[in-house]
């Protein structure tokens, strides 16, 4: 099991973001979480890991959880040597579990993967968005997670940066075999990478199907959210 | 049409505003309690990086002295040269030694230290991480399950501890030193008769308290700096208003100490 929610709900002030909504994801799966700005997309990925808390419902995850976020948030005082390696230095329970040689050979390792070898003196500032991002993939799979949450992995990014950062998504997801979450409103990111779909809108899941379900828009809410129309269920104003 | 409903009056935005106001002065009050009590159990449990202590004291500390320096030292100076004249003439010259290094020991060393160091150090202590805040870094952190506190106060609040001590030692002997060449120059006392009389009126006591006081300042400027920028909300505008509030608060928070050191030990 990777993580399974049951009846969350979020309220902030009096105003709900996360209204009774369940989904569940299975190890080696990519739920992309799909939805106008505004709907509380993020905020059930912030509920998932724990930096918000809950108003009711049940999050169940198997072990650990790292998450990508919207802009990197890279710390941008160290370099993307110590990025990489900050859980593995600074975290209480790994802290002295691993040697100097050790945590350089692992953070070279993970470079490697995201094909960013060689730039580990380098730091964010330094870095385009595109490899900000790569650099935070690599960050999140260093404690080799069994859960990946991702903000908006393409936000901002051109469409060759976005493709290949769609294909790490699907890359990590089938060597770490971890239960992802990827939370998008861009189309190309659901339809390369997601195994199943859940559609917020106000809070409220209104659609939850497969990528081939959410083309053939067979709701007003699919029709809308595909053709990108400002006719139909979803107003902009309640967002 | 025109809005009549309560909500829409001058007063209830006021007393409204008032409310919001008085509530982040508690809620400011309770955090300030509650970090201040966590960072204080890391350090006696040892949870320390000693690299991350030894830069942040550098920028504590040395970055920190030719700033400390010229503050304390000039406004010494000031004070030698506005009271030597006077007291040369009213046959009370070989007094103004004493009184210059009362005067710096005991109050003005050590709080032109605090004003220099919140200015510099808590001000940059404090939109750092209110910057860290607003860019999701500190998020990233509490995610990949390392302790925020351990990892951006402890270094920062042990380094105001152990630097602010030297820095105060350092500014007061270039304040004593200053006072009495600006005391010669301006009145021709001589560099003797200013050098007895700095011995005459100092005890174990005012330097004791002026270490302690250091610590507590070193402490109270370094936590206050980190709680704001910790808070902070929103964008560059959170990162403002935090930093703005780090300066005030541990303004104000020094004075209120000083007061207390004074009513405990002078009064």
């Amino acid at each position: 099991m990777g993580i399974e929610v049951k009846n969350l709900t979020k309220k902030f002030d009096n105003k709900t973001v996360i209204n009774d909504i369940s989904f569940k994801v299975e190890s080696g799966e990519i739920l992309a979480i799909v939805g106008f700005s505004g709907s509380g997309k993020s905020t059930v990925l912030k509920l998932i890991c724990g930096l918000i808390e809950k108003d009711s419902g049940i999050i169940e995850t198997s072990g650990d959880i790292a998450m990508v976020f919207q802009y990197s948030a890279l710390i941008d005082s160290l370099n993307v040597e110590d990025n990489i390696a900050f859980a593995l230095k600074e975290r209480k329970d790994l802290r002295k579990k691993y040697t100097e040689r050790q945590i350089k050979n692992i953070v070279k390792e993970k470079l490697a993967l995201v094909g960013l070898s060689g730039i580990e003196n380098k730091y964010p500032s330094e870095l385009s968005g595109g490899m900000q991002k790569r650099v935070s993939f690599a960050r999140a799979i260093v404690t080799s997670p069994n859960i990946i949450l991702y903000d908006e992995p393409t936000a901002g990014l051109d469409p060759v940066s976005s493709t290949l950062i769609e294909d790490y998504i699907v890359r990590l997801k089938e060597e770490t075999h971890a239960a992802s979450i990827v939370v998008t409103h861009q189309m190309s990111t659901i339809m390369r990478t997601a195994d199943k779909i859940i559609m917020l809108y106000n809070g409220n899941v209104v659609f939850t199907g497969t990528p081939q379900d959410l083309m053939r828009q067979d709701t007003p809410y699919t029709k809308q959210f595909v053709t990108a129309s400002l006719e139909g269920p979803m107003t902009m104003l309640q967002n | 049409m025109r809005d009549f409903s309560l909500k829409s009056t001058i007063t209830y935005k006021l007393y409204r505003q008032i409310i919001l106001q008085l509530e982040d002065f508690l809620s400011t009050i309770g955090d300030i309690v509650i970090y201040g009590k966590e960072v204080l159990s890391l350090i006696f449990k040892r949870e320390l990086d000693w690299k991350a202590i030894i830069e942040q004291c550098a920028r504590f500390g040395v970055s920190s002295l030719p700033i400390t320096l010229s503050i304390v030292g000039m406004s010494t100076v000031i004070v030698a040269m506005q009271v030597a004249g006077e007291m040369v003439k009213q046959g009370a010259g070989n007094y103004v030694g004493m009184l210059v290094t009362i005067l710096t020991v005991r109050e003005e060393g050590i709080i032109m230290s605090g004003f220099a160091i919140i200015s510099m150090i808590g001000s940059s202590i404090a939109s750092e991480i209110a910057t860290m805040r607003v860019t999701e870094q500190i998020d990233a952190i509490k995610v990949l399950k390392v302790n925020p506190i351990r990892y951006l106060f402890v270094p920062r609040v042990l380094s105001g501890i152990l630097m602010m001590p030297p820095v105060l030692v350092v500014a007061s002997l270039v304040g004593i030193i200053g006072g009495g060449v600006a005391a010669h120059l301006a009145s021709e006392l001589s560099y003797r008769a200013y050098f007895e009389s700095v011995w005459t009126g100092l005890f174990i006591k005012d330097i004791n308290v002026a270490i302690l006081k250091s610590i507590v300042f070193g402490f109270t400027i370094a936590l206050i700096s980190c709680v704001c920028g910790y808070n902070a909300k929103g964008g560059a505008r959170g990162v403002g208003i935090a930093t703005t509030k780090a300066v005030v608060w541990s303004f104000v928070g020094i004075v209120l100490w000083d007061l207390l050191f004074s009513i405990i030990f002078f009064f």
